[in-house]
């Protein structure tokens, strides 16, 4: 434990060692969030108007919701590990006395604390600069579920990440490919990262919700929003959890099967 | 096995590419086709935003790829063979590498353009403005990437002001009417999104007259009359220091 702690502490420095890089990725994430806040601030002018079940309080709310949420599940430092794999970097790890999921994942809190941080501060900025009206969450039943559903996004996410990152494995050269596809496309579209599922028409929204993607973003800001009931909730934190156990064996599985192909190419 | 492994790797890319701009299509579709109007443009009005967005926005990084590539050459000290060649380095470092992806979609996209903008019934002097506009647009993104590359040689900093240049680029996915001031005046005067993408689109749908057009040329032609000046500040700047 104390090993992971201490990596947990070098993470962290680390991450304001590149402090210009840390920066720009901050910054960008701010401007995408504009750009939905001002779609939705458009569509949402008159403010009693109700579209696809949200008011102006409730959709902006998701907006800002998402800078946050955004900050915990999706910001991720094993998105260098499909590197590591292709460049053959792996094998330092491998000789080494520890886990390399458990280094990954403790790397990944110290990035995701440092993003939450300043996305909070960013949120703060932007509420002062844009004045939005904000729907504050005081069922702490509501809020506990949102707690857990984040939980369980940023389990999920990180599974999916190490997944996707195996595939240079077997093919070297699609490492970075791979992760442009599968994080940067569907995951960023799916999740609701970009805009709220159920806008989409119920037939699309049944088969996505049979995907572990809606339950990263969408599902944690709509149980925060109160949208779903208490049996609703259950139900979804039920998929999130069988999400993340399925993953998380079939990444076993996979990674299994990956070292024992794997050849250190570029060593 | 190389050819192979590119392919492999081309065709990963094309696919992403094609499934963000189809996520993207659906979702603008079902806001439209919940909201009616978006800052008073209909469904296909909207669209069209979207795709004179999106030809821009390819055609930039089919012709100025090489702006990517520009920071290793920077730091490594590989420009110097860059400016001893008999070659306009600006040229070189501008477009010496067009990329393949962005050339397959060209050809859907124009289909895509035309079909939609052929939808909203333009004049013959409507068009013959967005075409003229849609090229000014393109003046005004190779203005921007000669600035990127000028504050590359002065910083060492590329990834990061392209990456920010592509962020505020996307925010014209939309009219920039969505937008409210400053904002609206950042993204018309300072960062000329407004100039480069929204207004051919308005320009087909009749909604720029004549003088806004020839100032937006004006606009373009000053803004790359003052990157090319900034280039060559910058070049006076250069120390080759890596070599």
């Amino acid at each position: 434990m104390k090993k992971y702690l201490s990596l947990f502490n070098i993470s962290l420095q680390q991450e304001f060692a590149y402090r210009l890089n840390f920066i720009m990725w901050r910054v960008r994430n701010v401007i995408q969030i504009l750009l939905v806040f001002f779609l939705w601030d458009s569509v949402f002018s008159s403010p009693d108007r109700v579209v696809f079940g949200y008011d102006r309080t409730k959709i902006l709310t998701y907006v800002f919701g998402t800078l946050i949420v955004r900050a915990f599940v999706l910001s991720a430092r094993a998105v260098d590990v499909a590197g590591e794999v292709s460049s053959g970097d792996l094998s330092n790890y491998l000789v080494k006395p520890i886990d390399y999921f458990k280094y990954w994942f403790t790397r990944d809190i110290s990035s995701k604390v440092l993003n939450f941080v300043f996305a909070i501060a960013e949120t703060v900025l932007l509420f002062l600069i844009l004045k939005p009206p904000f729907f504050l969450q005081t069922n702490p039943l509501y809020l506990l579920g949102f707690i857990i559903s984040i939980a369980l996004a940023m389990f999920i996410f990180f599974v999916i990440l190490f997944i996707t990152s195996a595939i240079p494995f077997w093919m070297p050269e699609v490492a970075w490919g791979a992760q442009f596809i599968v994080i940067m496309i569907i995951t960023e579209f799916l999740s609701g990262a970009l805009f709220p599922i159920d806008i989409l028409p119920q037939a699309i929204q049944n088969v996505l919700y049979l995907l572990p993607f809606p339950y990263l973003i969408f599902f944690p800001l709509q149980v925060y929003l109160g949208k779903p009931g208490a049996m609703e909730i259950v139900r979804g934190l039920s998929v999130s959890l069988f999400w993340a156990v399925l993953l998380w064996f079939l990444m076993k599985s996979i990674w299994g099967k990956g070292l024992k192909v794997y050849q250190a190419f570029g060593r | 096995m190389i050819w192979f492994s590119q392919t492999k790797l081309l065709t990963l890319f094309l696919l992403g590419k094609i499934l963000r701009f189809g996520f993207f299509i659906t979702f603008l579709y079902f806001l439209l086709k919940g909201t009616g109007k978006l800052a008073g443009y209909d469904t296909n009005q909207a669209v069209f935003f979207f795709l004179t967005f999106n030809i821009i926005d390819v055609l930039a990084q089919f012709f100025f790829r090489e702006v990517y590539r520009f920071r290793s050459q920077i730091v490594s000290g590989d420009f110097d063979l860059i400016l001893a060649k008999p070659m306009n380095a600006l040229f070189r470092s501008l477009m010496g590498g067009a990329d393949v992806i962005d050339l397959v979609t060209i050809p859907p996209l124009i289909v895509a353009v035309f079909y939609v903008g052929s939808m909203l019934d333009p004049s013959i002097l409507h068009s013959i403005f967005y075409v003229l506009l849609l090229i000014n647009g393109l003046i005004i993104a190779a203005a921007f990437h000669i600035t990127v590359l000028s504050l590359g040689i002065i910083t060492l900093e590329i990834d990061h002001t392209i990456m920010i240049y592509r962020d505020l680029t996307n925010l014209g996915r939309f009219p920039i009417d969505i937008y409210k001031e400053p904002l609206k005046g950042f993204l018309t005067y300072f960062v000329p999104i407004g100039i480069m993408i929204t207004l051919p689109a308005k320009a087909l749908m009749g909604l720029v007259s004549l003088p806004g057009v020839l100032w937006s040329l004006c606009f373009g032609a000053i803004a790359l009359v003052l990157s090319i000046k900034f280039w060559k500040f910058a070049l006076m700047k250069y120390t080759s220091a890596s070599s």
